[in-house]
C-alpha cells in the first residue's frame, strides 16, 4: 500500500525555498562562527557579569578541585606488552635454592607480575625435600629493605661502577706488585662457580686486563693460568664456628669434614647440646629426617635423649630431656661410651653428674647398643675434645656404617678459626695490602671486634661486597654491593654429590652487581655489563657444561639439561653409601683437655634462635617479631636462667606488660655484656643461655630499620640497639663460656613476650599427650576420651557434636568443607608456619611496644606449654597431687618439664561463636564451612573476639600502614617494602577485625584449577601457606566432604580430637595426639585406668564436666528439638 | 481524697501550701545560683572537655590508645557502658514501678533521678559508640534500608538487641520525664518575668494551660507510659547481661545474670540517687520535702537489692563448684584468688558488706552515712563489671593467651570525662528545670503533708489575740509545732465561731505568706501613703502590724487581700505598699 504522505522539517522544507534548496547542497552547515557570536550586539545584554562569570568560574574550578581531592589518586600501568610467562593475577613459581652462609634449603619461590613475593621449601627436589625455617621463609622481605645499599659506595659517598672497578683493579694491581697480601674474606662459598672464579682471580689478579678481552674468551684463555699467587689468599669465616668438629673428624678419621647424619634411619638418637632441628649443621635436612621416625603409626618410633644446659627446640622435642652444665658434656659423653661398651675416656672423671643424669645416660646406653648401626650421637659444641669422643661413640656404635657418611660430607660452615686469627695478626702487623670482604660481619661477630678494627685501619685498600654499610662494611673504604639472592643465578654444593641452581626471580631492584661477577671483573674474567648483566650466568651455565653435564647421562644435549636443572633447581643426587671408617681419636688428649676445663660459677651456654639466628637476619621484623619458640619472647635477647636461681638471686620473675626483669651484666674475662633475666623452665643450675644474633648496629649504621627498637609509645623509631652482642662472650669460636660472673646492674627492662602463662592447667580437652607404649595398647578412649552428653528420658549418652543449639551449617553432606588436622607429634615449634602466614597474608608487624600490650597480629601462633609437677604430662594431671595442690599447682612449670607445641589458628568453628554475636554479621559461616570475615562490614566492636574460645581474632587497634609508629618498624609498610605485599589479599585498615582464613585467596585458586581441568578438586590442588611450608609435614589441609581425601582419613585417626569438642562450637580443626617414646608410669596409670574403667578418680571429673554441667541445659535443648 | 494512716511519717514537712511548693522549687530556677553551683559545673565542664579530648584522640589515633590486648578486647570501655547504664535504672524504676506500687514518697526523687538516668544512659550509650573500631560506620546496627544489596543486621546478637534495648529505654524514658515536666514548665512560664525565659519555657511547655482535659490527657499518658516503662526496667539490664550471658566464656555463660544484672542495676541506681539527691537536698534547702524518711525507703531499697546481688555472687561461687567444670572453677577461683582478687574484694566489700549495714535503723536514717554508703556502692558495682569483664576475660579457656588489662591514661580520662559531663548535664539540669516535680507533689500535699496530716495546716485563727498567743521565736521548726498543738484546742474553738470558713482560709493563707505579726510591736500602719485608720484597724483585724508583712506583699497578696477585705479593690497594688513598707522598714 503506496502512501503520498510527505514529511517535512520545516516550512521551507515544505515551501522548497530556494535558501532550503541551495542549503540542502551544502553538506556541512556552517556554524555560528565565534566572531559572528562576539559581534553579536545582544552580548552585552546578558545579565551575566564579567565579574559574574568569574565568580562561576571561580567556583567550577575550586569545586572540581575539592571533588578531586575525595581519592587518592592510584597509578596502575598496564603493559604495553605483556611478557610472556606473566598473568597479571596468577602466580608463577620459581624453583631455587637458598644459601645465606649458614643454612641451606631447596626453595619454590612465589612471583606476582614479576615481584617475588613468598618463599616455600620445594618439596619435590633436592634433598631437603620442603624443609624450611623461619629464615628462609621471611628472607623475600629483605629483598625489599629500604637501607640495602643502592649504588656502589666510596668512602661512605655514592660512586659508579666504573670508576671503583677502575681504581680497585689499579690498587689490587699495585698491592701484588708491592708483595703484600691480598685477603679475600668470605663466609663459607659452596657454590662451585664462585670458587672456580675465585681460583682464578687468585691466579690472575696479578695478570693484565683489558677492556677489550672477549668476555667468553677470557673465560677460554684465562681459566688455563692455575698459578697460584701466595700472597692471594681466601679465608672462609663463620660467625658459628664448626671448626672443632673438622678437626675432630680429621683426627678420628683423617677428614676434615662434618659428615652427612640420616636422622630417618636412626631409632636412638643422643644429642649432647646439639640443637640439630633449629640450627645444629643442617636442620633443613635433619628435621624432615627426624620426624619420619616420629609416626606412631608406625611399628617403630625413635627414642630422642637429649643432654643439655639451655631449654633448646630439639631438646623441647625429645623423649628424655636431662639437664647438664656446658662443661659436663665431656663426663656425659665419656659415661656413654662407658654404657655403650667403649673405651673409657682416661683422665676424665664422670663423678659429680647427678643422678637423672646418670639414669638417662644409662637409659640411652641400653637404647643405643640395642640399636646398634642405627643411633646418632651428636654434641653441639666446637670443642674438639667432645667431637672426639662424639666420634668414639659413633664408632663403637657401628654408626658410620648405618647413619652417619663420611663419605658425603656436608659442605656447609667451613669456617677456618686459626686462618681467622692469623689474618687478624696480619692485618694489624700491616702485613695485608688488601682486604676483600664478601657476605660476612667480623667487626660485629669475631670476639675480638677491638683487633679486627684496628687492622683494618692499617689495611691498604679495602673492598666489601656487603649488601648493607653494616659495621663491617661502614668501615671499607668501597663498597661494591651484593645483589640479593633473589635477583641473582648462583649454583651451589652443599653437600658432596649435591648441586643446585639458584635462579633469579626479578631483575636487580638496585645498582647492585652479585659479588662473584665483582671478582670475575676485577680479575678479568668480564667487564661490567650493568643491571642487564649475564656474566656470572654464563659463567656458571660454563661450569655445569664443564663439570655437571659430563658427569650425567640422562640428558643428551646440554640445553635441555640446564633447562632441567633450572627447573628442579637441582640435579639428581649422586651421593657415596657410608662405609667404616676406623677411630683413630686420641680420647686421653680429649679427656684431658676436658677435665682441664676450670669452672666459674655460671656458665654459659650460647645458643641461636629460630628466627634470627647468628643475626644475619636482625633486619627483618618478621623474624624479629617471631617469638622464639621455647621462651615467646619477642624483639630481643637476654638471659635465660633457672627460675630456681633466680629466685635465690632475688631476681624479678613475672612476665607481662609492665613486669619489668632485672637486667644483669653477664662477664667473662674482661669483656661483659648487659642483658635482662628470664625465667626458663628446663635451664640447668647455675648455667645461663644466651642468644647470638642481637645486638647488632652498634655504632648506628644502617642496616635497615627493624634492627634497631623502636621505642616510646607512639614515637619514631630510634637508634636502639635490640638486645646485645654475645659474640663479645663467645671468643674464638665458642660455643660456650665456662667462667662466667653475673652483676645486677640495678636496671630494668620489659620483654615483650606472646606467652606469659607457662602451661595448660591439665586442661585436657585442649592439650592431649600419650606414650608410645599406651597408643599401642591401649584403646583411644585411654588417651583421647571423647565428651558425651546424657540426653532424654533415659539419659542415653550421646557425643556432644550430635547436639545443636541452632540449625546446623550444611557444611557436611554438600560441596567442600575445608579442614585441616595438626599432628602435635610433628610439630616442633620451628615456626615456620607463623612466618609463612605472614607472608602470604600481608600480616603486619606492629614492633616490639606493641607485642608487649599482647596485641601482636600474628593470625596463627605456636603455643607452648610447659608441664607442672602435678602432671604427668602436658595437659594430664595427676588427680591425688591435684587434690592436695589445686589449681596452684598448675600454675608453674616444673623444673625440668616436658614441652609440647600447639599451633593455634582460627578453628573455622561449623557453630562459631564468633558468628553469633557480630551485630553487622561481618562474620559469617561459609558453605564450604569456613567462617569468613568481611573487612568492609565489620564496625569494630570486638565482641567476636572476646567470644572465641582460642582466642585467635586480631583487631587493627591501629592504622598500621599508614601509622609512623609501625613504618617505622616494618619495611613492608613503606614504599619499597610494599612489593612484598600479596596482592590477593587485602591489607586491613584500622578499626576492624582479622584473623586465618584458611587462606582462602588459595582455596580458590585451587578450586579455578580444578575447573579449568574440569575435574573434582582433589588432595594437592588446595593448600594454607602454614601446610605448604611445614618442614615436618604437621598440617593436613584438604576437603574434609571428599572420602577419599587425606583429610577425611586423617581427621579420622584414632589420634584425631578437636580442642575444647566439649563447646559444642564443631570446628574444622582436628588436632593429633602427641605421643612421646618413653616411659612414663604415672601417665600409664592415669590413662588405663581411664580407659578400661572410665569411672575413676580421674574420669569422674571429666564425667562431672559434662554430665552436671552442661547436661542440663542441652538435655532441655535436645527435648526442644 | 487519698488518706493516709497518722501513725506514716509526713512526706512533705513544714507548714508547707501549695504556693510554697511552688516558691521552694522555682527559687533556684528563678534566683541566682549561688557561688557554689558555679565552682561544682566549672569543675565538671573542666572533666568533661577532658573527656572529650581524650575521646577525640582516641577517635583520630585508634582503640590502642585504650589498654586492650588480643585477649581482654573489652574492658573500661564497656564496664562504664554496664555501669552507667546501672546508674541510668533508678529513674524508671521510680518513676514507672513505684507509680503503679503508689508509692507516693518516690515523688520527692522521681524528677531528679529520671534526669538522672536520661543523662546516665546519655554516658552508657557514649561508650558503645566509641568502643567501635570504625564509629563512622556503627550506623551499620540499626536495621536500616540500605544499598549494600540483602545486607541486613545480625538479629542473633546480643549487642543488637542491647542496640535497641538501649534506644529504648531511652526514648520512653525521655518522653516519660518530660511529659512530667510539661506542667511544671507551664508553671514557671507563667512566673517568670524576663521575655526570654518565658519564651523559653512556653515552648518547653507545649502550650499547657492547665485545662482539665490537659490534666486528664496528662494522667492518662503518664499511666500509659509508665505501663511501658515498667517492663524496660527489666528488660534493659536483662538484654545488657544478654552480652554476656549468651557468650561461651567461662565467667560470662551463665543463666543467673538477667535478674541478678537487674538487681544490681537498682542497687547501683538508688545509689546514685542518694548521692545526688543528698547535694541537690543541702544545696536547693528541699529538706522539707526530702527527709529522712525518703532517704530510708531508699537504703531499704538499696539493702533488699544489695542482698539480691550478693546472693547472686554465692549462687555463683556454687554453681561454679557444683557444676564440675574445670574452666567455671577456675574462673572463679580466679576471680577471688588470681591477679585481680582486689577487684573482686573491693566488689564483694562493697556490694555484699556494705548494705547490710542497713539493717541497723540508726546507720540507714544517717545521712552522712547513706551518702558515703551510696558511694561505696557505686564504686563496689563498677568493680562488679570490671571483675565479670575483665577477669573473665584475661584467663579463659587457653592459658596461652591469659593475659592483663592496664588502663592507659586514654582509659581513665575517658571515664572522668564522663562523670565530668554528667554532672555538666546535671547541674545544668538544677539550674533550669524543677528538680522536683510541683505539679505532682502538690496532690500528696493534702494527705503527706505533715501540717495536713495532724491538722495543724496553716489554719489561722481569724482574730489578732489568738495570733497574738504565738510567740515569734528562732527555736526549730518541732518546737513550733509542739507550741502549736498546745495551742490547737483553743484555735479550734475560734474556728468554729467563724461564720465564713473560705475567709478565714484566705487569711490564715495570706498570714502565711506575709509571717505572723507581733502585736506587741505594730508599726504604724498609717504611715502607707493609702492607709487611714479604719483600714488599719481592718489590717490588724487580719493580723498585718508590721511594714515586714506588709513590704512582702505581691500581686497574689494585694488580690487575696482585697478579696477578703472586700473594699479598695486594687487600691494597695497602684500605692504599691510593699514598696513603701520597705522603705520604712529601712528608716
Amino acid at each position: 500500500m503506496g502512501t503520498n504522505r510527505k514529511y517535512w522539517k520545516g516550512l521551507d522544507e515544505l515551501n522548497e525555498t530556494p535558501e532550503f534548496v541551495a542549503s540542502t547542497k551544502n553538506e556541512f552547515a556552517q556554524e555560528l562562527s565565534v566572531d559572528q557570536f562576539l559581534a553579536e550586539d545582544k552580548l552585552s545584554e546578558s545579565s551575566t557579569g564579567r565579574r559574574d562569570f568569574l565568580k562561576f568560574l571561580g567556583f567550577s574550578v575550586a569545586a572540581a578541585t575539592v571533588a578531586a581531592c575525595e581519592a587518592p589518586v592510584v597509578k596502575a600501568v598496564p603493559y604495553v606488552v605483556k611478557p610472556e610467562d606473566i598473568t597479571p593475577g596468577v602466580a608463577n613459581w620459581y624453583a631455587s635454592s637458598y644459601y645465606d652462609g649458614e643454612t641451606y634449603a631447596s626453595i619454590l619461590v612465589k612471583t606476582r607480575e614479576g615481584r617475588p613475593i613468598h618463599i616455600k621449601g620445594n618439596k619435590n627436589n633436592g634433598f631437603t625435600k620442603g624443609g624450611t625455617n623461619p629464615r628462609i621463609v621471611g628472607s623475600v622481605l629483605s629483598l625489599y629493605d629500604g637501607e640495602r645499599l643502592q649504588e656502589p659506595q666510596n668512602n661512605g659517598a655514592t660512586s659508579d661502577w666504573a670508576t671503583i672497578d677502575a681504581a680497585i683493579i689499579k690498587q689490587l694491581k699495585a698491592t701484588v706488585a708491592a708483595g703484600k697480601k691480598v685477603a679475600l674474606l668470605s663466609n663459607t662459598v659452596i657454590s662451585p662457580s664462585t670458587l672456580e672464579i675465585i681460583r682464578e682471580f687468585k691466579a690472575n689478579i696479578g695478570g693484565g686486563i683489558s677492556d677489550s678481552v672477549n668476555q667468553e674468551g677470557a673465560i677460554e684463555d684465562l681459566s688455563m693460568v692455575s698459578t697460584d699467587n701466595g700472597n692471594i689468599e681466601h679465608i672462609q669465616y663463620d660467625a658459628i664456628s664448626y671448626n672443632g668438629m673438622r678437626e675432630a673428624n680429621l683426627e678420628s678419621f683423617g677428614k676434615a669434614v662434618i659428615p652427612d647424619y640420616d636422622f630417618s634411619k636412626a631409632k636412638t638418637i643422643v644429642s649432647v647440646g646439639a640443637d640439630f632441628m633449629n640450627s645444629w649443621v643442617l636442620p633443613t635436612q635433619f628435621l624432615g629426617d627426624y620426624v619420619k621416625m616420629r609416626n606412631p603409626e608406625a611399628d617403630e618410633m625413635s627414642r630422642h635423649f637429649q643432654f643439655e644446659s639451655n631449654m633448646s627446640m630439639t631438646g623441647s622435642n625429645a623423649d628424655y630431656r636431662s639437664m647438664i652444665k656446658p662443661s659436663e658434656q665431656g663426663k656425659v659423653l665419656a659415661l656413654l661410651l662407658k654404657e655403650v661398651g667403649g673405651a673409657s675416656v682416661a683422665g676424665l672423671s664422670t663423678e659429680g653428674l647427678a643422678s637423672e643424669v646418670i639414669e638417662n645416660i644409662k637409659a640411652a646406653g641400653i637404647a643405643l647398643k640395642a640399636s646398634k648401626g642405627k643411633s646418632i650421637v651428636v654434641a653441639g659444641s666446637n670443642r674438639k675434645s667432645i667431637q672426639v669422643i662424639v666420634n668414639a661413640i659413633n664408632s663403637a656404635l657401628n654408626n658410620y656404617e648405618g647413619t652417619i657418611n663420611l663419605n658425603t660430607p656436608i659442605e656447609l660452615h667451613k669456617s677456618e678459626d686459626a686462618k681467622m686469627a692469623q689474618l687478624v695478626k696480619d692485618m694489624q702487623a700491616g702485613k695485608i695490602g688488601a682486604l676483600i670482604s664478601w657476605d660476612t660481619n667480623p667487626v660485629y661477630s669475631y670476639g675480638d671486634t677491638e683487633g679486627f678494627k684496628a687492622g683494618i685501619a692499617k689495611v691498604g685498600l679495602s673492598v666489601s661486597m656487603a649488601k648493607y654499610a653494616d659495621e663491617t662494611a661502614s668501615l671499607f673504604q668501597y663498597i661494591c654491593p651484593d645483589s640479593h639472592a633473589l635477583e641473582t643465578w648462583n649454583d651451589f654444593n652443599p653437600k658432596l654429590g649435591h648441586y643446585s641452581l639458584a635462579q633469579p626471580t626479578i631483575r636487580p631492584l638496585h645498582n647492585t652487581r652479585p659479588a662473584a661477577e665483582s671478582l670475575m671483573i676485577w680479575a678479568g674474567l668480564a667487564s661490567h655489563v650493568g643491571k642487564n648483566s649475564t656474566n656470572y650466568h654464563d659463567y656458571i651455565q660454563g661450569t655445569w657444561q664443564k663439570w655437571g653435564f659430563t658427569m650425567q647421562t640422562e640428558y643428551l644435549d646440554f640445553y635441555s639439561y640446564w633447562s632441567a636443572m633450572v627447573h628442579n633447581s637441582c640435579g639428581t643426587d649422586m651421593f657415596a653409601t657410608p662405609t667404616a671408617v676406623p677411630f683413630a681419636g686420641n680420647l686421653a688428649a680429649a679427656g684431658k683437655a676436658e677435665s682441664a676445663i676450670t669452672t666459674g660459677e655460671w656458665e654459659i651456654a650460647f645458643y641461636q634462635k629460630a628466627g634470627i639466628a647468628s643475626g644475619i637476619h636482625a633486619n627483618n621484623p618478621w623474624l624479629q617479631e617471631l617469638p622464639d619458640p621455647i621462651s615467646k619472647v619477642t624483639w630481643d635477647n637476654y638471659v635465660t636462667m633457672s627460675p630456681e636461681d633466680m629466685k635465690a638471686q632475688g631476681f624479678a620473675m613475672e612476665l607481662g606488660q609492665v613486669e619489668e626483669q632485672n637486667v644483669v651484666s653477664v662477664k667473662v674475662g674482661d669483656r661483659s655484656i648487659d642483658l635482662p633475666v628470664y625465667p626458663q623452665p628446663g635451664q640447668a643450675a647455675k648455667t645461663i643461655g644466651i642468644a647470638f644474633g642481637y645486638g647488632r648496629g652498634e655504632g648506628g649504621e644502617a642496616i635497615g630499620k627493624s634492627a634497631y627498637q623502636q621505642e616510646g609509645i607512639y614515637g619514631q623509631a630510634s637508634k636502639t640497639m635490640i638486645g646485645a652482642n654475645a659474640f663479645k662472650l663467645a671468643v674464638g669460636g665458642v660455643t660456650e663460656a665456662f667462667e662466667a660472673s653475673i652483676a645486677d646492674t640495678g636496671n630494668k627492662y620489659i620483654l615483650a613476650c606472646t606467652q606469659t602463662h607457662a602451661t595448660v592447667m591439665a586442661r585436657n580437652s585442649i592439650m592431649k599427650e600419650t606414650t608410645f607404649d599406651i597408643y599401642k595398647k591401649e584403646e583411644s578412649a585411654a588417651y583421647n576420651h571423647r565428651h558425651t552428653l546424657h540426653t532424654g528420658w533415659n539419659h542415653d549418652e550421646k557425643l556432644t557434636e550430635e547436639f545443636d543449639l541452632w540449625e546446623e551449617h550444611p557444611v557436611e553432606v554438600v560441596g567442600h568443607r575445608w579442614a585441616m588436622t595438626i599432628d602435635l607429634n610433628l610439630c616442633v615449634g620451628c615456626g615456620s608456619c607463623v612466618v609463612a602466614c605472614g607472608s602470604e597474608n600481608n600480616v603486619p608487624v606492629v614492633g616490639k611496644d606493641e607485642v608487649k600490650r599482647g596485641r601482636e597480629m600474628h593470625w596463627l601462633r605456636i603455643d607452648r606449654y610447659y608441664a607442672s609437677e602435678i602432671e604427668a604430662t602436658v595437659g594430664t594431671r595427676n588427680p591425688e597431687e591435684f587434690e592436695a595442690e589445686g589449681f596452684g599447682g598448675l600454675q608453674n612449670p616444673g623444673s625440668n618439664p616436658k614441652v609440647a607445641y600447639m599451633p593455634m589458628l582460627c578453628h573455622h568453628c561449623n557453630h562459631a561463636p564468633c558468628e553469633t554475636v557480630c551485630p553487622v554479621a561481618a562474620t559469617t559461616h561459609s558453605n564450604e564451612g569456613l567462617n569468613q570475615m568481611t573487612y568492609n562490614r565489620c564496625i569494630g566492636t570486638r565482641y567476636c573476639a572476646n567470644n572465641c574460645p582460642y582466642k585467635v581474632r586480631r583487631f587493627n587497634w591501629f592504622n598500621y600502614p599508614s601509622y609512623r609508629k609501625f613504618t617505622e618498624v616494618n619495611p613492608a609498610q613503606d614504599d619499597l617494602g610494599r612489593m612484598v605485599l600479596n596482592p590477593d589479599v587485602v591489607v586491613r585498615t584500622r578499626g576492624v577485625m582479622e584473623k586465618c582464613s584458611f587462606c582462602v585467596q588459595k582455596i580458590q585458586t585451587g578450586k579455578l584449577v580444578a575447573k579449568k581441568a574440569e575435574r573434582p578438586v582433589v588432595d594437592g590442588d588446595v593448600s594454607t601457606a602454614c601446610s605448604d611450608v611445614c618442614p615436618s609435614n604437621a598440617i593436613t589441609f584438604g576437603d574434609w566432604n571428599d572420602n577419599e581425601s587425606l583429610i577425611r582419613k586423617s581427621t579420622e585417626e584414632k589420634r584425631a580430637y578437636q580442642a575444647l569438642e566439649e563447646i559444642g562450637i564443631k570446628p574444622n580443626i582436628w588436632y593429633k595426639v602427641k605421643v612421646r617414646n618413653e616411659e612414663n608410669e604415672e601417665l600409664a596409670a592415669i590413662q588405663t585406668a581411664h580407659g578400661s574403667h572410665g569411672g575413676d578418680e580421674h574420669g569422674e571429673e571429666d564425667h562431672a564436666t559434662l554430665d552436671t554441667g552442661s547436661h542440663v541445659d542441652e538435655t532441655e535443648t535436645n527435648n526442644g528439638h | 481524697m487519698h488518706k493516709e494512716s497518722a501513725i506514716r511519717e509526713p512526706l512533705i514537712l513544714g507548714h508547707k501550701t501549695y504556693h510554697d511548693i511552688t516558691e521552694d522549687v522555682c527559687r533556684s530556677i528563678e534566683g541566682k545560683a549561688p557561688k557554689a553551683w558555679y565552682v561544682l559545673f566549672g569543675i565538671a565542664l573542666l572533666l568533661g572537655l577532658y573527656g572529650v579530648g581524650c575521646i577525640l584522640y582516641l577517635l583520630g589515633t585508634g582503640i590502642g590508645t585504650w589498654g586492650l590486648n588480643k585477649t581482654v578486647q573489652w574492658a573500661w570501655d564497656i564496664t562504664n557502658f554496664v555501669w552507667w547504664v546501672g546508674i541510668g535504672h533508678a529513674g524508671t524504676l521510680i518513676s514507672a514501678v513505684l507509680l503503679l506500687f503508689r508509692q507516693k514518697w518516690r515523688m520527692a526523687i522521681n524528677r531528679a533521678a529520671e534526669a538522672m538516668t536520661i543523662f546516665a544512659v546519655f554516658m552508657a550509650g557514649l561508650f558503645p559508640l566509641i568502643h567501635m573500631g570504625r564509629l563512622w560506620v556503627g550506623y551499620w546496627v540499626m536495621p536500616i534500608p540500605n544499598q549494600f544489596g540483602s545486607l541486613w543486621v545480625n538479629f542473633n546478637s546480643p549487642l543488637l538487641w542491647d542496640v535497641f534495648a538501649i534506644t529504648t529505654y531511652l526514648s520512653v524514658g525521655f518522653v516519660f520525664w518530660y511529659i512530667g515536666l510539661i506542667p511544671d514548665f507551664a508553671t514557671i512560664r507563667d512566673r517568670a518575668k524576663n521575655p526570654v525565659s518565658k519564651k523559653m519555657y512556653s515552648i518547653l511547655s507545649f502550650g499547657w494551660s492547665g485545662r482539665a482535659k490537659h490534666w486528664n490527657r496528662f494522667e492518662i499518658v503518664s499511666l500509659v507510659l509508665a505501663g511501658l516503662a515498667t517492663p524496660l526496667v527489666f528488660s534493659v539490664h536483662s538484654i545488657v547481661s544478654f552480652d554476656f550471658a549468651t557468650s561461651v566464656i567461662p565467667g560470662w555463660h551463665t543463666t543467673i545474670f538477667p535478674p541478678y544484672f537487674v538487681a544490681g542495676a537498682v542497687f547501683s541506681g538508688f545509689a546514685m540517687v542518694q548521692t545526688i539527691m543528698l547535694i541537690v537536698r543541702k544545696g536547693l534547702k528541699l529538706e522539707a520535702y526530702l527527709h529522712v524518711k525518703h532517704i530510708e525507703y531508699m537504703n531499704i531499697v538499696i539493702m533488699v537489692t544489695g542482698s539480691i546481688v550478693g546472693v547472686a555472687y554465692l549462687t555463683e561461687l556454687f554453681m561454679s563448684w557444683y557444676s564440675g567444670v574445670e574452666y567455671e572453677s577456675y574462673a572463679f577461683i580466679n576471680r577471688a584468688t588470681g591477679p585481680y582478687w582486689w577487684a573482686y574484694a573491693s566488689m564483694m566489700t562493697c556490694n555484699v558488706v556494705s548494705p547490710q549495714l542497713m539493717w541497723f535503723k540508726k546507720l540507714r536514717r544517717s545521712l552522712l552515712f547513706t551518702f558515703f554508703i551510696s558511694i561505696v556502692v557505686n564504686i563496689g558495682m563498677w568493680f562488679e563489671r570490671f571483675v565479670i569483664i575483665v577477669t573473665s576475660l584475661h584467663q579463659d579457656y587457653l592459658p596461652s593467651s591469659w593475659s592483663m588489662f592496664h588502663p592507659t591514661w586514654t582509659d581513665i580520662g575517658i571515664y572522668i570525662g564522663t562523670i565530668g559531663l554528667f554532672f555538666v548535664f546535671y547541674l545544668a539540669f538544677a539550674r533550669y528545670f524543677p528538680i522536683l516535680p510541683i505539679a505532682e507533689l502538690k496532690t500528696i500535699l493534702k494527705s503527706s503533708g505533715e501540717s495536713y496530716k495532724n491538722d495543724t495546716a496553716p489554719v489561722r485563727p481569724k482574730t489578732a489575740p489568738v495570733v497574738n498567743t504565738f510567740v515569734p521565736t528562732d527555736e526549730p521548726i518541732e518546737e513550733v509545732v509542739e507550741t502549736i498543738e498546745s495551742t490547737l484546742d483553743h484555735v479550734e474553738e475560734k474556728a468554729t465561731e467563724l461564720s465564713d470558713d473560705e475567709k478565714q482560709h484566705k487569711i490564715s493563707s495570706l498570714i502565711e505568706k506575709l509571717g505572723v505579726g507581733n502585736a506587741d510591736q505594730k508599726d504604724d500602719l498609717k504611715v502607707i501613703s493609702g492607709v487611714g485608720p479604719k483600714l488599719e484597724e481592718t489590717l490588724n483585724g487580719i493580723g498585718i502590724f508590721t511594714f515586714e508583712q506588709v513590704s512582702k506583699m505581691t500581686k497574689e497578696e494585694y488580690d487575696l487581700l482585697d478579696s477578703i477585705t472586700g473594699t479598695f479593690p486594687g487600691r494597695a497594688e497602684r500605692d504599691d505598699w510593699a514598696e513603701q513598707a520597705k522603705n520604712l522598714m529601712n528608716k
